[in-house]
């Protein structure tokens, strides 16, 4: 880092200093991890251009195996992109002071990850090239249409609550003068933290937060209606949307946790994020290992028990069959191990967590993977053959390309912005005891009054 | 109101399978290579389903030659977002390929399993391009098939009848399957009109659509065999 | 000399298509590009499908003068306006990437694949050449003709070119079965029975494929699916196999039975009809002999019919044997007693087994019992088309000398034509110039014949060989001359319907489309290599070119004064009332409207059938029906193991009913009504889905019960080497529960990516029936190893 660089920085105050660092302090680890995913990118672009030049053949996708990485791909990274916007949204809106550190990482993991999820279904059609019939011939009755359309609405929606929030911030960097002066001129807007401005931007933020709340739940659901509006077994359940929405959020949850380790130790967030931190996300977690247990148990008793016999071969290969295994180990990495890990306070801390988190994400893969293949594979009809699917490498070259391109994205977002929201840690340190105060004040009862003695 | 339908007598079928290839020649229905076809990537808009329950020698085989049903109420329909498969007032469902995006949600969607999703470009030998039928189009990469009811000769049966001034008769249109069928096993016509034989034949006692209980009112009947 | 570019070119063409085997070619040839397409002219014309010797009636639909449809003929009696799909799908045979559309002479050594186009004149000119040094040499009796199944004019004009020629070397495959054997003997009429299924109220096949590659797969369909409208139990099937084919799994009831029993099973069924008196004893009285006791020629006492299969065929051991129940056995003889119309069926196979004359016998016996003989419904004896002969070959002296000399193959069986192929092959292979000039028309012996390696030797001895096929096969690639013919499609050809469909059927196979200008109709090549041979062959066979020659013989049914060219359901019964009381009238005033009449619609036909001609029944010396034929007891005894008819049946049936190590497992081999040819994918769209019951595609493959399977530790879809004494070959294994336990079925004519032929038929044991020479097809044993 330049010298006048580091002079600037060292005269700022502690919370600026530390988060700006990230924004004009590189490590050499930085690089490599950055060249390594970007040569993966790489690698999965080659595959999608060949997909592209000869078509969906050179995937393991068949008849009736129709969807397969691509979809799974899809369902998960806009589960995963729930994290942030309904998180911190809940959080804001129930005034979860615990919240300031941790919105600003959620934030950006949905804009990004939103945009991976986007192109899976687009990298699975047989003809991307025509695309833009979904807008000169939209078929309204499609739940695939209404999926595009919220999915859209979602993604300018959240892109703006990540902007908005963050303007002070971008201010801030603006005045530091430490980095690209024009671009954050241009980003911060003319912001220059007046009351006035700041209360606006309040009241904007505190819509926001309300009106994400709801477009966040209506993407999950339909993508969840995508399937269930089929009449294939398994899928068409009335749960699909509330238990995809639920897992969403888990998912979510979880990412956000391995988020918070990442950052904490690359760039010293220690104080930032704090056990306390780590403590109460783990409680969520645990909470929702429990919500995902009961959902599931819930769709899985119905199907059995109505025992109707389509429903059931599709049934017994997820539970008893074919797909034992990835079915399995769903419920041990969704709910086994986060319940064992999370249930004892010992373990919420960064380390704990991190496993349990690592545990979700890879559980919720296979809880999609477990949604979209084995109905797939087992035609209704009895008479059709049974299905098989071994994807090829050039969908798992795509798969492992996607997620690296999400992390590498994260990765530069973090050089660019300050990924802890420096605003709102101050405006805690300032406002929030008082205000907390008065709030709790506000839960009491008020003190009753001594009477007057007579005579 | 014309209802066009179809009427599969079991009971006749042999599973000879000369519907299948029929309905290959008629609609240009392109082969695919082994590895290909051992991956399920064959085609067969018309696929004589079979069965087979019990060791040698108390086997016993079901047959079921599977066209499209073309549902009055078609699952398929209702879920493609471009309005690419539809069904046309006379109840046949019909596929636009120059509009499918390929989703393959149709695909998904079809209780039947009677979609075909083209993963490559069809292949022809140059030699065998000659045999291709000029009335239907050959599909480009990456496009939902399936069968149509041989929706082109009605257009060309309608098209003569209006020339000759009469109406059309049930002869006039009949799909490539049930002109071949050696043991007369498939009846086509209108389910509406009682000049045509399926018109009797859906309410005979042994008439049954496949998955009623769906409500996709299939209008493709089986007749069950005699016991 | 050294080669021009015409013949790179040629060189390198055939070359590719010889190493492009059929799969390649669908995998690498490129995508299609549609554009301009506009309906264009369209044409239907009628002809007779010749990819199997069914020939149905089909109709084709051309446009711009390209074939894109076949359709069935409805005016065609036999198939009434159905077909199976081989027929349907003839348009890729039509537009197949190997046919080769011009003759080629080998350029470099043999089976090098290197050729040197030439015109049809050199080809015809170089065939003179080479044939006539033989006949200047006085050596006209090493030309030899292998014909695959050849019926009509086609067959005759090889048998009059070789007569004027002067060679007696014509082997043809006729489709062998031996049941024209079985018709001599007992009914003195040397010719394969037609059966009137469609009239049939209880069909009992033993063995016979009936809906997969019977006689004609589409009279079954048509009779089957005519069934289904009549009231219940009528037109009742009921198949007897040794696996679940398709036959099995459609007839209304199917009888599973061990390889070479069916006809102990047929003698069990004849002991029940005798003990409960329920067989058509007056009939038996009135039109059959041997049935009863009595003294052979040399006045030696001798058990009859009756005797034998009461002492011999009780039905507990008939059961036993057959592993059928006893009361099946008596519910299924009690059905086909039950009244008139019940018809067995003897199957191609059953007499090709070790015993198969003896057991062919028995099953037919069953319809001689209830005297369903010449009756609708039964066994009907039909007879050929009145056609004009050809003109009496001239015989000039080489050609007498030739004709004087021994046949290469002498059938030297006591009954039946026998398979002179296989013999042919073995008396050639050793050499020493019997043979110098071999012509192959529709054969493929090295792909097809059971001792490949035999013809190979006899090709290698032999210094002239000729193709006439139209893909370069195997043979052809062995070939010094590949003179292709047409294909269906393009050629004249006249196809009567095979014995088995009982009524006189003359189809017309005309072109549909316009041949390529390059080669010869193999017809056309030979008469003008008559032309071009000159002496006494020319005048032998004077027509210019097969339309004229097949409007020649035409003229025969003009004037026959019976008959119609073919014509709807409703002419046709209306002619047929018309001939039973006796009237006929003339459609068309004159030949030519005729000729015009029958190329429009197909062909002639003529649908009377009079069952009352005695000579409809037998044409013995003795005027009956014989049941012991003096001529087969001859035989039996010339054994010298003092066999009876019938009885000797329950001592071949018992033995090595399972086999023993180092071969534990029967094979059955059996031919895919997909296939079109026993050796070479001429459909794609069939040889992509070959099996109805089974999920495989193009490769070869076979079947074995999952607990055999299992018990060899080989799981469904493993590549597996099926070894025999004899030899093996490669095929993927699929577990398939109609298999009987230690049996493998083989299906034969699919092929490798490589263009390795799996044919099991190349496995087999080489045993065969000495009284008609016919290969033992179920009688070999082999074991099953991973490949
Ligand atoms: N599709 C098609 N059909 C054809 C031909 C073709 O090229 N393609 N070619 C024609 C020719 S040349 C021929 S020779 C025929 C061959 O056709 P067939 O002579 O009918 O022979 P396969 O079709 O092999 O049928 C053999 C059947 O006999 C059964 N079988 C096995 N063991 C025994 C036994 O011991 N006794 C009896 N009775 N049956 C047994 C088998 O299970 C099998 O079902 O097909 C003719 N039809
Ligand atoms: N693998 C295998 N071997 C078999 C059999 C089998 O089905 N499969 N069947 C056995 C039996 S029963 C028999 S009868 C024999 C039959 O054996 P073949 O008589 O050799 O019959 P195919 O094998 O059908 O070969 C016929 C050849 O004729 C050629 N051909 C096709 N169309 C035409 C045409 O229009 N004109 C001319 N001139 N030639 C044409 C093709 O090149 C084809 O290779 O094979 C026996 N061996
Ligand atoms: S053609 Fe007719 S008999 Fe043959 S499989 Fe099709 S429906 Fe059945
Ligand atoms: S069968 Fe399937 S494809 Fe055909 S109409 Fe019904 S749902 Fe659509
Ligand atoms: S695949 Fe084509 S037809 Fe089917 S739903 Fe998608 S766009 Fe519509
Ligand atoms: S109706 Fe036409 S398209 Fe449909 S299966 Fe029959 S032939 Fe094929
Ligand atoms: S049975 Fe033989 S002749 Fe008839 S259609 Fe099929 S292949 Fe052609
Ligand atoms: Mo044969």
């Amino acid at each position: 880092m330049r010298p006048e660089i580091a002079a600037k920085l060292a005269q700022l105050p502690p919370d600026e200093r530390t988060l700006l660092r990230p924004l004009v302090h590189t490590t050499s680890r930085f690089y490599v991890a950055a060249g390594i995913l970007a040569v993966i990118v790489l690698w999965g672009i080659t595959a999608y251009v060949l997909q592209w030049r000869f078509g969906l053949g050179r995937t393991g996708l068949n008849r009736p195996e129709y969807w397969g990485i691509y979809i799974i791909d899809f369902v998960f990274f806009i589960g995963i992109s729930h994290a942030g916007t309904l998180i911190s949204a809940i959080l804001r809106v129930s005034k979860a002071e615990w919240r300031r550190s941790i919105t600003r990482s959620a934030e950006f993991i949905t804009v990004l990850v939103l945009g991976f999820g986007a192109i899976n279904p687009i990298i699975d059609l047989g003809r991307p090239d025509r695309l833009t019939n979904v807008f000169f011939h939209p078929h309204l009755r499609s739940p695939l249409l209404w999926d595009i359309m919220s999915i859209c609405l979602y993604f300018t929606a959240s892109t703006i609550y990540l902007y908005i929030p963050m303007i002070p911030d971008l201010a801030i960097v603006r005045d530091a003068g430490i980095k690209a002066p024009g671009f954050y001129r241009f980003l911060a807007a003319g912001y220059q933290d007046t009351p006035a401005q700041r209360a606006r931007l309040e009241r904007v933020i505190g819509v926001l937060a309300i009106v994400v709340i709801p477009i966040a739940v209506s993407v999950h659901t339909i993508i969840g209606w995508i399937f269930a509006m089929t009449l294939r077994p398994m899928w068409h359940s009335t749960i699909f949307g509330p238990y995809f929405v639920m897992g969403a959020i888990y998912s979510g949850i979880a990412a956000i946790l391995i988020a918070m380790v990442i950052l904490r130790r690359a760039y010293g967030l220690g104080q930032y994020f704090k056990p306390i931190h780590f403590d109460y996300m783990g409680r969520l977690l645990l909470l929702f290992s429990l919500l995902w247990f009961y959902f599931t148990f819930a769709e899985y008793l119905t199907a059995f028990y109505g025992k109707e016999p389509a429903e059931m071969r599709t049934f017994w290969a997820k539970v008893a069959g074919p797909f034992a295994v990835p079915f399995w180990l769903m419920v041990i990495c969704c709910f086994v191990i986060p319940l064992a890990l999370m249930a004892q306070r010992a373990m919420r801390t960064p380390r704990g967590t991190l496993i349990a988190g690592i545990s979700v994400v890879i559980g919720m893969w296979l809880e999609r993977f477990n949604i979209v293949v084995p109905t797939s594979v087992n035609p209704r009809w009895e008479l059709e053959t049974l299905g098989h699917y071994l994807p090829s490498w050039v969908e798992l070259s795509i798969l492992a390309g996607t997620f690296a391109g999400f992390v590498l994205l994260y990765m530069v977002a973090t050089k660019f912005f300050p990924i802890v929201s420096i605003w709102e840690i101050k405006e805690g340190r300032e406002e929030s005891v008082r205000s907390v105060a008065e709030r709790v004040g506000g839960y009491l009862p008020e003190p009753v009054a001594p009477s007057g003695g007579g005579d | 109101m014309t209802r066009w339908g179809m009427v599969i007598d079991l009971d006749r079928c042999t599973g000879c399978g000369a519907c299948e290839v029929a309905c290959k020649s008629e609609n240009n229905i392109a082969t695919v290579a082994p590895d290909q076809a051992d991956m399920g990537r064959a085609f067969a808009w018309m696929r004589v389903m079979t069965e087979v329950t019990g060791d040698f020698p108390n086997t016993t085989m079901r047959f079921m030659p599977r066209p499209c049903m073309h549902c009055d109420n078609p699952p398929c329909v209702q879920v493609c977002p471009v309005g690419a498969t539809y069904i046309n007032p006379e109840g046949i469902v019909g596929q636009i390929y120059p509009r499918c995006i390929g989703c393959r949600y149709c695909a998904n969607a079809c209780p039947y399993t009677v979609k075909y999703f083209n993963w490559s470009v069809p292949k022809w030998p140059a030699s065998e391009r000659a045999h291709l039928n000029p009335d239907v189009s050959v599909r480009p990469k990456g496009v939902i098939e399936k069968c149509t009811f041989c929706d082109h000769r009605l257009q060309r049966a309608r098209e003569d009848a209006r020339v000759e001034g009469r109406e059309l008769r049930e002869e006039d249109y009949q799909p490539a399957c049930a002109e071949v069928c050696p043991t007369g096993a498939i009846v086509f016509g209108d389910l509406e009109n009682p000049r045509h034989r399926v018109q009797a034949l859906k309410t005979d006692p042994r008439a049954t659509r496949v998955m009623e209980s769906l409500g996709t009112e299939p209008k493709v009947y089986y007749l069950v065999p005699r016991a | 000399m050294t080669p021009n570019r015409r013949e790179f070119l040629w060189t390198a063409g055939a070359a590719a298509a010889a190493a492009a085997c059929q799969l390649k070619d669908y995998q690498w040839s490129t995508p299609l590009e549609q554009e301009g397409w506009a309906p264009g002219i369209e044409e239907r014309k009628s002809s007779v499908c010749l990819v199997c010797p069914a020939r149905c009636g089909i109709r084709g639909r051309t446009v711009d003068g390209q074939l894109v449809r076949i359709n069935g003929n409805p005016l065609h009696p036999m198939s009434q306006g159905g077909l199976c799909p081989r027929g349907v799908g003839g348009v890729q045979v039509l537009y197949h990437p190997q046919r080769i559309a011009a003759p080629v002479v080998r350029a470099g050594a043999r089976g090098a694949g290197q050729w040197r186009g030439i015109s049809s004149q050199e080809a015809v000119a170089l065939l003179a050449q080479h044939l006539g040094a033989l006949r200047t040499a006085g050596r006209p009796e090493r030309l030899a003709v292998v014909a695959g199944y050849c019926a009509g004019t086609m067959d005759e004009l090889w048998r009059h070119f070789l007569r004027a020629f002067g060679s007696p070397n014509y082997v043809t495959d006729e489709y062998p079965d031996g049941s024209d054997a079985v018709m001599a003997l007992m009914h003195g009429i040397p010719r394969r029975p037609g059966y009137d299924l469609e009239n049939a109220r209880l069909v009992l096949s033993f063995g016979a494929p009936l809906f997969e590659s019977w006689w004609s797969p589409v009279q079954a369909f048509v009779a089957f699916g005519g069934s289904a409208a009549k009231p219940s139990r009528h037109g009742h099937f009921v198949q007897v196999d040794t696996r679940f084919s398709r036959t099995a799994a459609r007839a209304h009831e199917w009888v599973g039975v061990p390889p070479g029993t069916h006809g102990v099973l047929a003698l069990g069924l004849a002991y029940v009809l005798i003990k409960e008196q329920t067989f058509n004893a007056d009939f038996v009285a009135r039109h059959v002999t041997g049935f009863e006791d009595g003294v052979d020629a040399a006045g030696r006492p001798l058990a009859g019919y009756r005797s034998l299969v009461l002492r011999n065929y009780r039905t507990e051991e008939v059961s036993a044997i057959t592993g059928v129940p006893v009361e099946r056995i008596v519910a299924l003889a009690r059905a086909f007693a039950a009244g008139p119309g019940a018809v067995a069926v003897c199957g191609s196979d059953v007499l090709h087994a070790p015993d198969g004359l003896l057991s062919g016998l028995a099953v037919h016996s069953l319809n001689v019992l209830m005297g369903n003989i010449s009756r609708p419904g039964g066994v009907l004896f039909g007879d050929d088309p009145p056609l004009a002969p050809l003109a009496a070959p001239r015989l000039d002296a080489v050609a007498r000398a030739g004709l004087a000399r021994p046949p290469v193959a002498r059938a030297a069986v006591p009954f039946g034509t026998g398979d002179p192929a296989p013999q042919f092959a073995a008396a050639a292979a050793k050499g020493g110039g019997a043979i110098e000039a071999l012509l192959l028309y529709y054969s493929n012996p090295l792909a097809s014949a059971a001792r490949p390696e035999d013809w190979r030797a006899a090709l290698e001895h032999i210094p002239f060989v000729v193709s006439f096929s139209p893909f370069l096969d195997e043979t052809a690639r062995f070939a010094d001359l590949v003179l292709p013919d047409l294909l269906p499609y393009e050629r004249w050809q006249d196809a009567p319907t095979p014995p088995s469909y009982p009524y006189q059927v003359w189809g017309l196979a005309q072109p549909l489309v316009a041949p390529p200008d390059k080669t010869l109709a193999t017809a056309d090549a030979l008469l003008a290599l008559a032309r071009t041979l000159g002496g006494s062959i020319a005048p032998s066979l004077p027509y210019a070119d097969m339309p004229t020659l097949l409007q020649a013989r035409a003229r025969g049914l003009f004037a026959a004064g019976r008959g119609m060219t073919l014509g709807d359901m409703f002419e046709r019964t209306h002619y047929r009332q018309m001939e039973e009381r006796g009237w006929w009238l003339a459609e068309q005033p004159d030949f030519d409207a005729f000729w015009k009449a029958t190329v429009e619609q197909g062909g002639w036909t003529d649908l009377l059938y009079d069952g009352t001609d005695p000579a409809r029944l037998a044409r013995t010396a003795s005027g009956h029906i014989e049941l012991m034929p003096e001529t087969l007891l001859r035989a039996l005894r010339a054994e010298g193991k003092d066999r009876q008819p019938y009885a000797a049946l329950r001592a071949s049936a018992t033995p090595a009913a399972t086999g023993t190590a180092p071969f534990p497992l029967r094979l059955v081999p059996y031919r895919l009504s997909t296939l079109s040819s026993g050796t070479i994918h001429l459909e794609p769209w069939l040889a992509e889905q070959p099996s109805l019951a089974l999920d495989v595609h193009w490769l070869p493959w076979i079947e074995v019960h999952p607990t055999t399977a299992a018990a060899l530790g080989l799981g469904d879809g493993t590549m597996v080497w099926v070894v025999s004494a004899r030899g093996r070959c490669r095929a993927r294994l699929r577990h398939f529960p109609g298999t009987a336990s230690g049996q493998v079925n083989a299906p034969y004519g699919l092929k490798h990516p490589s263009g390795e032929l799996a044919n099991p038929l190349q496995l087999l044991d080489g045993a065969t029936d000495p009284l008609t020479g016919l290969a033992a097809w179920y009688s070999t044993f082999v074991r099953l190893e991973r490949a």
